[in-house]
């Protein structure tokens, strides 16, 4: 493959989303300045996302116009991105206004929703743009596609022909990196097919679908710039990046649990990406100390190479900070608590696409850090670390599905008993076991979003998050019912489902490198949160609907725009789990890369 | 500069940051955290700026004074401005609406605070012996401040009942991280700090935008009301 | 590839044919279609059963599938007795499934989820024996419980108990799963390999403790799929909420493979297990056989009665297995084959009895609405063939002769009672004890089965429903007709099976010669000098009822019939309900068994609301509830739950409690550091 044809596939899935992201700022631009004039009496249809009539008790809040200093935070990881970071500055002027627009048009009138009610009165479609909306909805699947091709193209020579590096090894692809392109193309080509569906559902105006689409590839990009990235800072910026772009996401139905939700999610992921950062920096001073120059001493394949001359007590201080930095970003105690409620604040296709893949980039970004430390340390501190972190996961996330009476937090538990699994078969470091983790991320991924795109649907029809008032769904409306069961079935690691292959590799693993007491407890907590999960789910999905006399006239049908990427999902998670066919060879190359005998 | 004018120098720096960190646990007016922290931003910058003319480098000069722009000036402003929204302007003379600019009833009280603040020194000190026994210089022996300061602006996070003295904790926690960079190894490679700088920027809007829908939602910025999710 | 395999890749192309019928095709279409795609699997599975008893054995390995472990499956004697045995109940379940899934009555069992499900059932039943690698044996045992799972919810939409006890199956199964999943992974990380040639090598480089771990974990995983007590709630649960059809599969073969995997694993790979393992197997079987019988003894709903049943078979058949692995451990081959010959001829009679007596149990329960004894009777003249084959099929339950269970209860009763030679003071204990239980089971089993035919069969319809029964149509009496003839000629032919035995037991690595012979009508033990010829044993019988018969036909008092009304008590004509039900059959057993059996009675008493004094209405309510059920689960449920309700102090939504967590996290990680960790 020629330098420019690598160069143009590790740019791409950063490069294509960040220009949708562009694009649909300046779409936001463009209708913000006919309204600028008629600024005062109308309350703003397209910078405000919350159209509600101005109550007489509105606060005098002073005209807040931010300067073109501060940049949209959807622009702002250009600053990572070396191709764009010319395009960077330019947008900025539209993203604050939709932003800081927002609070201006908010006044406390209306009675604070219940943290279990949505969006109870969802405001009429009066953007101007509404069948353009449409299409642009489905542009979004350009941005996913993208990346996709590129994981694929990538595969083809990766797994043979080693990694691959461009812009002067600022880019870097090896098996590990496009098995996780391939994981987040797949999650968010599903993820963003169900867009549309959930923005026409709430009748969002074409402000607020403007800003959530803006927000999305922003969001992609910057997973995908954490995923190519060769140097570690980088990899950290991304990956804070990421917080700042969703909580907009998470905060986005502007109820009060949402705003609480988003307050939590940003407060503990910043102290703990924080720790992150402090933990690089110690790693960057020891290869400093090694002798590695300042330019390459954040690279990471240089670091890899080259960890054996580190200090050992630094360094083991350095993974320390790391692994519970990211380790809060992926969802593993002890900084694991803004996950059940950021999961389920967020809108459905948000839930799939940060439960899916934000949990599994920001562990891959802890997996580089543990080749570094392994190499310095040997494989025992780091292995210790991270099985305690995912053991006390697993506990906890086991005993309080025990409790859980909302569906989207049940899912939301569930995700962290799955990253735990992950963690585990990191720790237990063999290359089958951290092949099986690979294999669990993209299995998991693709069946979490069906999950939660799923659940969205329920709470489209059922109005209500509690698992206590849901009942009799196959019977109300067979698609969603046998979907949602479909992907709890997939979830509690039975066949054909991929996570019943990569569960079984995992204990496999777990007995054969001697760590059978680590491997039992695991288990056991696996069964307790198996009980949970089917005694909830059967409940929801089975039994008489609840109103005989609404499904008299047939039941609740889904439709093919939003039964499709249920139904994709399901398959290819099915699939995964027959066969993993061509991906086998990147499959085992990227488990050689972190794993160890 | 010499050696001791440059280490008496650099060891006035890192008490002074210090002691801000400690002062912000011991006040409790919002405002004057928001000062304190805006001075310890200026510190910061002057130590950055130190460094940056001990080893002569123009880089770290130029970086200086980002910190103190951005640590100094924006940040605290950013903090100040929406501090100043949520205090209504008093209705009458003497009359003050003080909830919101103050820390009312703190978790811990202001003795366990300095204690806690004392004992987390004591610890940040033990941890970075490593630190310093692999380089040590004038700079790297400052290094226990750097990290006493990250775990007392983390203990700031854990216990302030405002919104805001929150975010002031964070931004304490990543003014002793940058410090703890510049101290240990002159900072990180410059792509690297200007994509952290304006990741903190960025952290710090977005959580200033937080608080105005909170104060919307929930008719205050006090974190105690944040209950409703729980299990 | 030889014929057996060509007949195993034709049974899995008609189960994923059928599978896709059930799916995609219309109503009454689809559940001939299945039927035939299932029969058709069940008639393959059969053919490669038997020719690999007859002797032809072959492997396969598809290494593409299942990622990051590889398919491998192996077929000899052991697996193709299993197979042939599966092979032949889904063959005539499915024919009797076709007539069961048809006209108003169908409810769930003709849906397209459930007609998906079922030829892929069968298809796991069948390949679960040939099974040849650890993540092959569990992948098609969690597709075993996957579809079965979703066969037992066929009627959710009807009953809630329907939900609960899918809960509790699928729950009890995953619990095997984890029980089987420790137990093989740390026998193939000791051995160092995962296929079962790889097992068998490493296995005698196994430590003691290792081996008795393996032992425990993988026995207890297997006792609990065939309903051992303690891990048996879910087959009372669980078999009469599911269609006649499907528990007619579950417990004529899906139990079968918990004792093929004992049998596999312990005998097979692990090479001999110690000797306590072999005793606590006994042991367990020894129990279970009792309890299984007397629960059945006090149940009054059909299908919990057959239920509890095949849990008392099966211990019978762990019994054997028990004694065996004893015998062989303590070195005396030759019992130690008999009885395990006796233990899968009881596995072959038992799972066609008992396959027979859940189909007939469903089509009473189809033609009358009711499971109840207390509410069926009369139906021997409504519903003649049914009862019929359900008296063919008890007879063989009740293990006399000329029924087939005699045989197979002989030949276990012969291996015991020849073991007794065996020195050593555990076989000493054990052995007598064990024929003891077989004998006393076998009792209350005639008490039981009486008490099903009559009660349920004879006297007067004792409810509406019973009273309009009429016979079923003609697919579920082919159906019944085939197994039947099953019963019917594994009772009087036993020989047919001799050397497909011996072979099956010559795989479990029993030195010693085959234990049985036969020439078709006989069946004889060389090594212990006896022989058996049901077919003698039959004709006397007959030879003897028909002299009695002749006999009092004769010496019957010719004269006037004359009619009289049966004496009252002066309280007026005693309706069909008055008469003798299953309750008051097992009364007696009841009130001897009382320790054991702990039933809750429950008076409640409601007054005129003017006056306390007269009474308004009695209830009475009495259950005789699953002990073990009530004694050792549900207590551990309560205390899950409550552990549960304290785990949520960890989440109150405080965000200082949260960031509390991460920083006593980072000051634990520093402090430990600063020590010198």
């Amino acid at each position: 493959m020629t330098h420019a044809t690598t160069a143009l596939l590790l740019t791409a899935p950063v490069a294509v989303p960040l220009a949708a992201s562009a694009a649909h700022a300046a779409g936001g631009l463009r209708e913000l300045r006919p309204h600028r004039r008629a600024a005062h009496a109308l309350p703003r249809h397209s910078a405000g996302p919350v159209h509600r009539p101005p109550s007489p008790r509105a606060p005098a809040e002073p005209a807040q116009v931010t300067g073109p200093a501060t940049g949209g935070p959807a622009t702002g990881s250009a600053a990572a991105g070396p191709a764009t970071g010319s395009g960077g500055p330019g947008v900025g002027p539209g993203g604050p206004a939709t932003l800081t627009g927002g609070p201006r048009t908010e006044p406390p009138g209306p009675p604070p929703l219940g943290p279990d009610d949505p969006a109870a009165a969802p405001p009429p479609a009066t953007g101007p743009h509404a069948p353009a909306r449409t299409t642009g909805a489905w542009l979004g699947l350009v941005s996913p596609a993208t990346i996709l091709f590129c994981g694929a193209a990538l595969a083809t020579t990766v797994p043979q022909r080693g990694p691959v590096t461009a812009y002067g090894r600022l880019l870097r692809a090896d098996a590990l990196t496009v098995w996780l392109l391939l994981a987040v193309g797949a999650v968010a080509a599903l993820a963003c097919a169900a867009n549309p569906a959930h923005l026409a559902h709430e009748r969002a105006d074409a402000g607020t679908a403007r800003r959530y689409n803006l927000l999305i590839h922003a969001f992609l990009a910057a997973m995908s710039a954490a995923v190519l990235a060769a140097n570690l800072g980088v990899l950290w910026i991304a990956i804070e990046a990421t917080t700042i772009v969703t909580a907009f996401l998470v905060g986005h139905r502007r109820t009060r649990a949402s705003v609480e939700a988003a307050w939590k999610y940003v407060v503990i992921c910043s102290a703990g990406i924080g720790l992150a950062f402090l933990g690089t920096v110690l790693l960057y001073y020891a290869a400093r100390q090694a002798g590695i120059p300042e330019a390459s001493a954040l690279d990471w394949a240089t670091l890899a190479t080259h960890a054996d001359h580190f200090d050992p007590a630094v360094t083991r201080l350095a993974m320390s900070l790391i692994v519970l930095g990211f380790g809060t970003k992926a969802g593993l105690a002890p900084l694991h608590a803004w996950l059940p409620d950021a999961h389920s604040q967020a809108p459905a296709p948000v839930s799939a696409l940060m439960s899916g893949v934000l949990l599994s980039v920001a562990f891959a970004g802890l997996l580089r850090y543990k080749t570094v430390a392994d190499a310095a340390l040997g494989a025992g501190f780091t292995r210790t670390l991270l099985a305690g972190a995912a053991l006390l996961t697993l506990a906890l996330a086991a005993l309080l599905l025990l409790v859980q009476r909302d569906y989207k937090r049940m899912l939301a538990y569930s995700s962290m008993e799955h990253m735990s699994l992950i963690a585990l078969g990191t720790a237990i470091g063999t290359p089958l076991a951290v092949s099986a983790a690979l294999l669990h991320i993209a299995g998991h991924g693709l069946v979490k979003t069906v999950a939660f795109c799923a659940s969205g649907h329920i709470l489209r029809i059922r109005r209500t998050a509690r698992i206590g008032r849901v009942r009799g769904l196959l019977a109300e409306a067979p698609a969603l019912g046998v979907g949602f069961g479909l992907a709890v079935v997939a979830l509690l690691g039975l066949p054909p489902f991929s996570l019943f292959a990569s569960e079984l590799g995992l204990a496999r693993a777990g007995f054969a490198a001697h760590h059978s007491g680590v491997a039992a407890v695991a288990l056991l907590f696996v069964l307790v949160s198996f009980a949970a999960l089917v005694s909830r789910t059967a409940r929801m999905v089975l039994g008489p609907p609840p109103e005989p006399e609404a499904v008299a006239d047939g039941p609740v049908r889904l439709g093919v725009v939003a039964a499709a990427p249920l139904v994709t999902g399901l398959v290819a998670a099915a699939a995964l789990g027959v066969t993993t066919g061509p991906l086998t060879r990147l499959l085992s190359a990227a488990g050689e890369i972190v794993g160890r005998h | 500069m010499n050696d001791s004018v440059y280490t008496q120098l650099l060891d006035l720096a890192c008490g002074a940051f210090l002691l801000a960190a400690v002062v912000v646990l011991w006040l409790r007016q919002l405002s004057s955290i928001i000062r304190v922290f805006a001075l310890q931003g200026a510190v910061l910058a002057a130590l950055a700026a130190l460094l940056g003319v001990r080893e002569g480098r123009w880089d770290l000069l130029a970086v200086a004074v980002g910190i103190g722009l951005l640590r100094a000036g924006a940040l605290p402003h950013i903090v100040r401005r929406a501090l100043a929204a949520g205090t209504p302007p008093p209705a009458r003379h003497y009359e003050e609406d003080n909830s919101e600019a103050r820390e009312a009833r703190p978790l811990v009280n202001v003795a366990a605070s300095l204690i806690g603040a004392a004992l987390l020194t004591l610890l940040a000190y033990a941890v970075a012996r490593p630190l310093v026994e692999l380089d040590p210089t004038p700079a790297t022996r400052a290094l226990p401040v750097g990290l006493a300061v990250v775990l007392i602006g983390f203990f700031t996070l854990v216990t302030r009942r405002r919104a805001l003295a929150q975010v002031v904790g964070f931004l304490l926690l990543d003014n002793g991280i940058t410090a703890t960079a510049f101290l240990a190894a002159s900072g990180v490679p410059l792509i690297v700090e200007l994509g952290v700088s304006f990741d903190v920027l960025l952290a710090v809007l977005v959580l200033q935008i937080l608080t105005t829908r909170m104060r919307a939602a929930f008719g205050g910025t006090g974190i105690d009301d944040l209950r409703e999710l729980r299990d | 590839m030889n014929s057996a395999e060509h007949a195993a890749v034709l049974a899995s192309g008609l189960a994923g044919v059928g599978a896709l019928a059930g799916a995609l095709l219309p109503g009454r279409v689809r559940v001939i279609a299945v039927g035939l795609c299932t029969a058709g699997l069940g008639g393959a599975g059969l053919a490669a059963g038997l020719l690999a008893t007859g002797g032809g054995h072959w492997t396969a390995h598809l290494p593409g599938l299942l990622p990051m472990a590889g398919v491998y499956l192996a077929v000899d004697a052991l697996s193709g007795l299993f197979m042939a045995v599966a092979g032949a109940v889904v063959l005539a379940v499915a024919v009797y499934g076709t007539g069961y899934a048809r006209g108003p009555h169908a409810g769930g069992v003709a849906s397209r989820g459930v007609q998906c499900a079922l030829p892929l059932f069968a298809l796991t039943l069948v390949l679960v024996p040939a099974a040849a690698s650890v993540s092959t044996l569990l992948l098609l045992w969690e597709v075993m419980a996957l579809t079965s799972l979703l066969l037992v919810l066929a009627d959710q939409r009807e009953r809630a108990s329907v939900r609960d006890a899918g809960i509790w199956y699928a729950v009890m199964t995953h619990l095997g799963l984890v029980l089987l999943l420790a137990g093989l992974a740390l026998f193939a990380a000791c051995a160092g390999g995962e296929t079962f040639t790889a097992l068998r090598a490493g296995a005698s480089g196994l430590s003691p403790t290792a081996r008795g771990t393996v032992f425990v974990l993988v026995a207890a995983a297997f006792a609990s799929k065939a309903g051992m007590v303690p891990l048996h709630p879910w087959l009372p649960r669980a078999h009469p909420e599911a269609p006649s059809n499907v528990s007619a599969l579950m417990s004529a073969a899906m139990v079968n493979l918990g004792a093929y995997g004992i049998i596999r694993v312990a005998f097979d790979l692990l090479g001999g297990a110690p000797r306590w393992g072999w005793v606590l197997v006994l042991a367990v079987g020894a129990l279970s056989a009792v309890y299984g019988i007397l629960q059945a003894a006090m149940a009054s709903d059909l299908k919990r009665l057959l239920a509890y049943s095949t849990s008392e078979n099966l211990g019978l058949v762990l019994i054997g297995v028990g004694a065996a692995g004893l015998f062989a451990s303590s070195g005396h081959p030759v019992p130690a084959a008999l009885a395990l010959a006796a233990a899968l001829l009881h596995i072959t009679n038992h799972a066609v009895f008992k396959a027979l007596l859940f189909c007939a149990a469903g089509s009473v329960a189809r033609a009358t609405g009711v499971r109840d004894l207390d509410r069926m009777g009369g139906l021997r003249a409504r519903m003649p063939a049914t009862t019929g084959f359900f008296a063919v099929a008890a007879l063989g339950a009740i293990a006399l002769p000329p029924g087939n269970g005699f045989l197979s209860e002989w030949l276990l009763l012969q291996s015991l009672i020849n073991g007794l030679t065996v020195p050593g003071v555990t076989a000493a204990i054990v052995l007598p004890l064990a024929v003891a239980v077989i004998a006393l089971s076998a009792g209350l089993a005639a008490a039981v089965f009486v008490k099903a035919l009559g009660v349920g069969f004879f006297a007067r319809p004792r409810s509406a429903g019973a009273a309009a029964a009429t016979e079923s149509p003609p697919g579920m009496l082919v159906g019944m007709g085939l197994l039947a003839a099953g019963c019917t000629g594994l009772a009087l032919v036993p020989g047919m099976l001799g050397n497909g035995l011996s072979r099956a037991v010559a795989v479990a690595g029993l030195r010693g010669g085959p234990p049985l012979s036969g020439n078709g009508f006989e069946l004889r033990l060389d090594r212990l000098a006896a022989s058996m010829s049901p077919l003698w044993v039959a004709a006397a019988l007959t030879a003897g009822l028909l002299a009695a018969g002749t006999l009092i036909r004769l010496t019957a008092r010719r004269g006037r019939r004359s009619g009289v009304r049966l004496w009252d008590c002066g309280g007026g004509a005693p309706t069909p309900r008055m008469s003798y039900t299953a309750t008051s059959f097992a009364e007696p057993l009841q009130r001897v068994f009382d320790d054991v059996l702990a039933p809750e009675q429950d008076v409640d008493v409601t007054p005129v609301r003017e006056s306390a004094y007269l009474v308004e209405r009695v209830r009475f309510r009495r259950a005789v509830p699953d002990r073990i059920e009530h004694r050792v689960y549900r207590p551990a449920l309560a205390a899950l739950a409550r552990i549960g309700q304290g785990a949520r102090r960890l989440a109150t939504g405080s965000v200082h409690l949260y960031l509390g967590y991460g920083f006593f996290g980072l000051v634990a990680v520093l402090l430990a550091l600063a020590v010198g960790w």
